[in-house]
């Protein structure tokens, strides 16, 4: 499922779109697990609400930064979702997953039905192409064009008048959405859903060693791994197996407010 | 030539209000100061020259009015209304529009997209359903602008392929596109042979009909054809001020920056 269509046009990367899947995927579990009898369309608009939402949140956040700050961001949201899930048992399953049974097929006017494999096929594929026409319609729309101005030249697109910022955030927004459909047609396929699907950590804790210790200093990724071990060791002692929440919040302010890195920032202290 | 209005008549133009001011306009950069209490007045209407050696200021001055730049002191009025640090999308929308010194388009856009872009920011923008091709007061507003500075042949063609003249006035195309009253033109001339020059004074001259134009220009040929009134900067100061005949003869300005 091409969920970084809308990615690929504002030139933004992302890392976190396990969150949004993962959203999807928890959000259409809830409407199965709560509502009865079990309902397709119900569990659709739960996925899509909440992915919707938690996409705008990240969004506020993460559009502030650039580039390889945006991307780590996002990983970082996912991260502190991969935990929720992991950790919050009562709710989620933790990492057993949630087992429920596939809503029918209601269609409004035509008696519903039990999906069989042949008609989940179908379902599936119907709600994949006319997601694809939709997402190709917006590329071209007039607001398609200005995530494309944006990338070719941003601070042009602010000087002609355009709240670049609000743009980003729909854009994200929207490739949220597709990401938690794509998340909520898993779950009904699966009729499971477990906290695997929102994993990042191993690529991504390189990655954050990276950022914390400086990138471009060389030594920056050893005092980086060295920083999130210790805090990673001090911050699980008071808050065991949570001790990524702390963590990811710590990261987030320091790519805000020393995005140097805690090197880069060290030798800017020193020479002045 | 353009020796209409020929009196001197500075800071507060003549009779009506100016549509531009500045009150005290000072920027820093460090220990360096680019623009120094600068006071200045625009009628509506004027075309007013902002010269100056290399360095002096003239770009940090464009910078500050379309909100690039938060200056660090001092006040600037447009229409009545002190604008000093909004962001440049809101400026955009006060109607004044600037071209750069510095060619800055959007290179992998055809020509007519690049303006098309321009002339959405006040149409429409927001719509996500319907193809960007099908509002044709857009597309027609475009073009009228395509055809002012002489590139509507050229509509479909990329923007990096054209000739640098031919993007200098695409350059004041996007910024025309976005119906400014005030067009600021950052040394619209620079790179261009001799004869792409008199066209875009040409151009200059035709748009600034209908609204009021702040050219930085080092030409002295196309400033003393253009401008009603000329304003000095030396080290981010106003060196003098004056219409160009009295330009020309002040004696500092000769001795900083005409020098003959
Ligand atoms: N963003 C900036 N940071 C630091 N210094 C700057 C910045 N922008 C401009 N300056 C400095 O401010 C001074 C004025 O620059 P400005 O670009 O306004 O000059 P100018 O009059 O436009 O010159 P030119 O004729 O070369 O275009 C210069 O000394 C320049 O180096
Ligand atoms: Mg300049």
């Amino acid at each position: 499922m091409s969920s970084d269509i809308l990615i690929g046009y504002t030139g933004m990367v992302s890392f976190g779109h396990s969150v949004f899947f993962g959203i999807g995927m928890y959000g259409a579990a809830a409407a199965l697990l709560t509502v009865r009898p079990p309902n397709l369309w119900l569990a659709l608009l739960y996925g899509l609400v909440a992915a919707a939402l938690v996409a705008v949140f990240v969004a506020y956040f993460s559009t502030r930064l650039r580039d390889i700050y945006f991307a780590i961001t996002t990983l970082v949201f996912s991260q502190i979702f991969y935990v929720i899930i992991f950790t919050w048992t009562e709710v989620t399953g933790g990492e057993n997953g949630l087992t429920f049974r596939q809503p029918p097929l209601a269609i409004p006017g035509v008696p519903s039905a039990a999906f069989t494999p042949v008609t989940l096929h179908w379902f599936v594929l119907g709600v994949v192409t006319l997601s694809y026409l939709l997402l190709r319609r917006v590329t071209q729309s007039p607001f398609g064009m200005v995530l494309q101005s944006i990338r070719e030249n941003e601070p042009r697109t602010r000087a002609i008048g355009y709240h670049v910022e609000r743009y980003k955030i729909v854009a994200v927004m929207l490739s949220g959405l597709v990401a938690g459909l794509a998340g909520v047609l898993y779950a009904i396929q699966n009729k499971f859903v477990a906290p695997d699907f929102v994993f990042f950590v191993v690529s991504g804790e390189v990655v954050i060693f990276n950022v914390m210790g400086g990138m471009g200093t060389l030594v920056g990724p050893v005092a980086g791994a060295a920083f999130f071990l210790l805090l990673r060791e001090g911050l699980s002692r008071f808050w065991t197996e949570y001790y990524l929440i702390p963590v990811g919040i710590i990261f987030t302010l320091m790519v805000i407010w020393i995005p140097q890195g805690l090197l880069g920032f060290a030798k800017r202290r020193l020479n002045q | 030539m353009t020796v209409s209005q020929s009196n001197a008549a500075p800071a507060d133009g003549r009779g009506g209000a100016p549509i531009l001011r500045t009150e005290g306009l000072t920027v820093r950069f460090g220990g360096l100061t680019a623009l120094d209490n600068v006071s200045l007045a625009v009628p509506p209407g004027e075309i007013r020259a902002i010269i100056g050696p290399n360095g002096a200021g003239k770009s940090t001055l464009f910078n500050c009015v379309t909100g690039v730049l938060r200056p660090t002191a001092g006040r600037i009025v447009f229409e009545g209304e002190d604008i000093a640090g909004l962001p440049p999308h809101r400026i955009s929308r006060k109607a004044i529009a600037r071209s750069y010194q510095i060619t800055n388009i959007l290179p992998g856009a055809t020509v007519l997209e690049n303006v098309r872009i321009a002339v959405q920011s006040r149409h429409h923008a927001w719509n996500l359903l319907r193809h960007h091709r099908s509002y044709a007061d857009v597309l027609d507003r475009a073009r009228a602008v395509l055809d002012a500075v002489g590139l509507r042949a050229d509509e479909e063609e990329l923007a990096a392929n054209l000739s640098h003249g031919a993007q200098r006035n695409l350059e004041i195309g996007i910024a025309l596109a976005t119906e400014p009253r005030l067009l600021c033109l950052d040394e619209p001339t620079a790179g261009m042979s001799v004869a792409e020059t008199r066209a875009t004074v040409e151009l200059v001259r035709r748009i600034a009909r209908n609204l009021t134009i702040l050219i930085v220009e080092h030409d002295m040929e196309v400033v003393m054809g253009l401008a009603q009134t000329i304003t000095v900067l030396h080290y981010g100061e106003v060196l003098a001020e004056g219409a160009p005949a009295e330009i020309q003869a002040n004696p500092r300005v000769q001795e900083v920056y005409l020098k003959t």
